[in-house]
């Protein structure tokens, strides 16, 4: 249904293709999709792949600069994918075309995540779990409907526990959204249960 | 871009639920299973003619300037009527477009789409410089420039309050003779009236031939005519035309005729009333002959007892149906651009009926829906490469008590009368003191010193009146302890825009059942502060916006966006922002949190 509502302005260049979400919703995971599926990324591989992301982040350091007005980079990103995490897409410039894949997943499982990842890094949680977890929830509930009103923007939400048990159909509607052929079978082979880690039953 | 848009003038949420609960709107329901139904925010106050407005701008009053249907002038604080401002010019006076702000429909056609707004109210008149096609609705006038009343004919002396009454008579047996007013003319005494002779001829119990100039009709009682064209020679070298329908309610002893109010002839207009001249006259002539009225649906004529309720509905429903005709036959020949319709007979039907007949009200939610589906099926070959919304400017609910704001004011000193006066209008208020006052339907003005023509309030205490009266009137209970006002408003709390400084510095959101009384609309004085009302009109809108929202369904989605208000009508009809000063970034929504948010991000090396 979203590409029927394709922003009426007329969009003279190739989208830029965001990775975006809470950070330990599976973004690193659906970056690995796209790379396989053939998209070109924007990534300087600073960040290495480690315990928390076997895969890699596949980030590009400065998409942490964008609230300081640091844009530049975006000029060659059309067409590319890039990572960035859901508190950040509000500074995304208005004069690009974005389609962002959204990832959703259980908060108590992000939270958990997030919480062993500070710990390789040796960092002491600073906000006690309940209250983070209504923090990201009120983060979430502001975040779509300000996304649903960018005219510069569409948006494709994938859950990453639905991924992981359907990532077939998932694969196609990714490939339906970016209107771009995609290698479905290479794209497959990375959604796997061992990155499954952690779970709330 | 192609996008068609419903307006429904009216159509309520609460009905439309229980409606579809019950599977009875089934092609409404259609949307509401695909996620594209919401309940519209609508804006303050809840007014059709604000609304609407304020939906086609994306912006509140402050920014298109329309904030009730009757403003007032500070200078003599005379009331008018806020969609049809005339300025003086040297030709005479002109009407003037109540508003300049940008629409939707102009932002489209400034795009290079093709734009038609069809019975949108305060587009009277047209604006041709603007390349949108409209038919103007609310606030188009009668051919005498105003809002527009029918003329009662009978053989029996009567007296009806606002309908003009002309006695019928007795020219023969079976037959009748009186004058049709028409337009006013400059005579050389003074402003004359050009009249029609109109005569009545009975065939039979069932049958009359009526004769108004030169057309002549068979009509039997109860059923309206055709549209009839009539010339009134105005001068030796001009000739007005007008439109109207008429109908024989009567011819058993008793004759009695009515015509609707005479009403501007889309061939023939003074006045810029479409956009371009050309569209509404090939309508005319493709389509087939239309009322041009604002308000169209004679309730006067149905609450003071010149048409009967079936003879208003028959007369909504031949309203309805050319409405539809129009929008089909526009519908033929659209390929791309954003093509809208109000479709505003729910609205009229519910004020008369939604109280009594509730049945009758409901009947017209079964036509719109009915309607939906036409377009659906019409759309279905654009295989979904369209935009569809269906949306209404506010809800519905019981007017049980009318409030006569202005005794209010009165009773707690915030206004006074001139000595030895103890009702009346703002002609009898004591200006030297009084501190506020309340005219139109939803308004209350402080009498500023400096703005008003005879303003006492200081700057300085505006502030701490306006407090005072809010909180005041928000505790105002009524006999049985119900609260009678929902919410009270400053403007600077709600409105943002240049127009602001124009707006009422109270908006009164009343609670349902509670309505600004006419005489309060008008800046009257009754006796009473309240007041049970037993009118035929027994529903209505201009209550608080919390009171009544509005619907909105879509082909599309709708459930990310949260709550969904009249300012996003026009990025959901043509994907772009008339006004974004609305879109708060996520971040400055909840500042606390965004900081214990950052905190956790920083931690996790993401900033």
């Amino acid at each position: 249904m979203n590409n029927l509502f394709t922003p009426f302005h007329r969009l003279e260049k190739r989208p830029i293709v965001v990775v975006s979400g809470l950070p330990r919703s599976g973004t690193s995971m659906m970056m690995k999709m796209l790379v396989e599926g053939g998209l070109p990324v924007l990534t300087d591989e600073i960040r290495r792949a480690d315990d928390d992301n076997p895969n890699g982040y596949f980030e590009l350091e400065v998409v942490r600069k964008l609230k300081e007005g640091n844009f530049a980079w975006l000029h060659e990103a059309n067409g590319k994918v890039v990572k960035v995490i859901s508190s950040l897409l509000e500074h995304l410039p208005q004069q690009y075309p974005y389609r962002i894949i959204f990832m959703e997943r259980e908060l108590k499982e992000v939270l958990a995540s997030q919480k062993k990842m500070l710990n390789h890094r040796g960092e002491v949680p600073k906000v006690n779990d309940m209250e983070l977890e209504q923090q990201f929830r009120q983060h979430l509930s502001a975040i779509k409907p300000w996304l649903v009103r960018q005219p510069n923007i569409e948006v494709l939400y994938v859950n990453y526990n639905a991924l992981l048990s359907r990532p077939e159909s998932f694969c196609e509607r990714i490939e339906e959204f970016l209107v771009s052929p995609l290698n479905r079978q290479k794209m497959l082979s990375v959604p796997t249960e061992k990155l499954y880690r952690n779970r709330v039953e | 871009m192609k996008t068609i848009l419903l307006g429904f003038d009216s159509f309520d949420p609460n009905i439309f639920e229980e409606m579809a609960s019950q599977n009875e709107l089934p092609h409404l329901q259609t949307f509401l299973d695909a996620g594209g139904y919401s309940r519209l925010d609508v804006c303050s106050p809840p007014q059709t003619e604000v609304s609407w407005t304020s939906i086609a701008t994306g912006a509140d009053p402050g920014g298109h300037g329309i904030f009730d249907f009757v403003h007032r002038d500070p200078e003599t604080y005379m009331p008018y009527v806020s969609i049809l401002p005339m300025r003086k010019n040297a030709l005479g006076e002109q009407f003037i477009p109540p508003y300049s702000a940008k629409t939707f429909f102009e932002e489209a056609a400034e795009l290079g789409y093709p734009a038609t707004a069809l019975w949108w109210p305060a587009m009277f008149p047209a604006r041709p410089e603007i390349p949108v096609m409209t038919l103007p609705g609310l606030g188009t006038p009668d051919i005498r420039g105003q809002l527009g009343v029918g003329v009662l004919f009978s053989t029996e002396v009567e007296d009806k309050e606002k309908t003009k009454v002309v006695r019928l008579e007795r020219a023969g047996k079976g037959r009748f003779k009186a004058l049709l007013p028409g337009p006013q003319v400059q005579g050389r005494d003074g402003p004359v009236e050009a009249t029609l002779p109109i005569s009545i001829d009975t065939l039979d119990a069932d049958a009359a031939r009526v004769t108004i100039g030169n057309q002549q009709l068979q009509l039997r009682p109860g059923e309206w005519s055709e549209i009839i064209e009539l010339r009134f020679k105005v001068g030796m070298l001009f000739t007005a035309h007008a439109i109207t329908r008429v109908i024989l309610t009567q011819l058993n002893g008793i004759v009695r005729l009515y015509t609707l109010p005479l009403q501007i002839h889309p061939l023939h207009s003074i006045w810029h009333y479409s956009s371009s001249g050309s569209f509404a006259k090939n309508l005319w002539k493709d389509v087939g002959p239309y009322l041009t009225l604002g308000w169209p649906q004679d309730t006067t004529g149905l609450e003071e007892g010149c048409i009967n309720d079936n003879q208003f509905l028959d007369l909504c429903y031949l309203i309805f149906e050319r409405r539809k005709q129009i929008f089909f036959h526009l519908m033929k020949d659209f390929h791309e651009g954003v093509l809208g319709g109000i479709f505003d007979c729910l609205d009229r039907v519910q004020h008369m009926f939604f109280r009594d007949k509730p049945e009758v009200a409901r009947d017209w939610y079964r036509h719109l829906d009915q309607f939906v589906g036409e377009v659906q099926e019409k759309t279905s070959s654009w295989n979904g490469k369209h935009r569809f919304l269906v949306l209404s400017d506010h809800g519905f609910r019981p007017f049980v008590h009318k409030v006569h704001l202005n005794r209010w004011l009165l009773a707690h000193g915030y206004l006074a009368l001139k000595d030895g006066t103890a009702s009346g209008d703002l002609s009898n208020v004591d200006w030297n003191n009084t501190k506020a006052y309340a005219v139109g339907l939803n308004s209350i003005y402080l009498n500023v010193a400096g703005r008003e023509g005879q303003g006492i309030v200081e700057a300085d205490s505006v502030e701490d009146l306006l407090t005072d009266i809010k909180e005041q009137l928000s505790a105002w209970k009524d006999a049985g302890g119900n609260l009678v006002v929902h919410k009270v408003r400053m403007k600077h709390e709600i409105y943002s825009g240049p127009y602001i400084r124009f707006g009422p510095d109270l908006l009164v959101g009343y609670a349902s059942g509670y309505r600004a009384s006419a005489e309060t609309g008008l800046g009257k004085i009754p006796e009473k502060m309240l007041e049970p009302n037993h009118d035929h009109w027994g529903a209505d809108h201009c209550m608080d916006a919390e009171i009544v929202p509005g619907v909105i369904f879509a082909n599309r989605d709708l459930r990310d966006f949260g709550n969904i208000s009249f300012r996003d009508i026009p990025f959901l009809a043509i994907g772009k922002h008339l006004d974004q000063s609305h879109l708060k970034p996520p971040s400055q929504m909840n500042l606390q949190g965004q900081e214990k948010l950052e905190e956790q991000l920083k931690g996790l090396g993401y900033l």
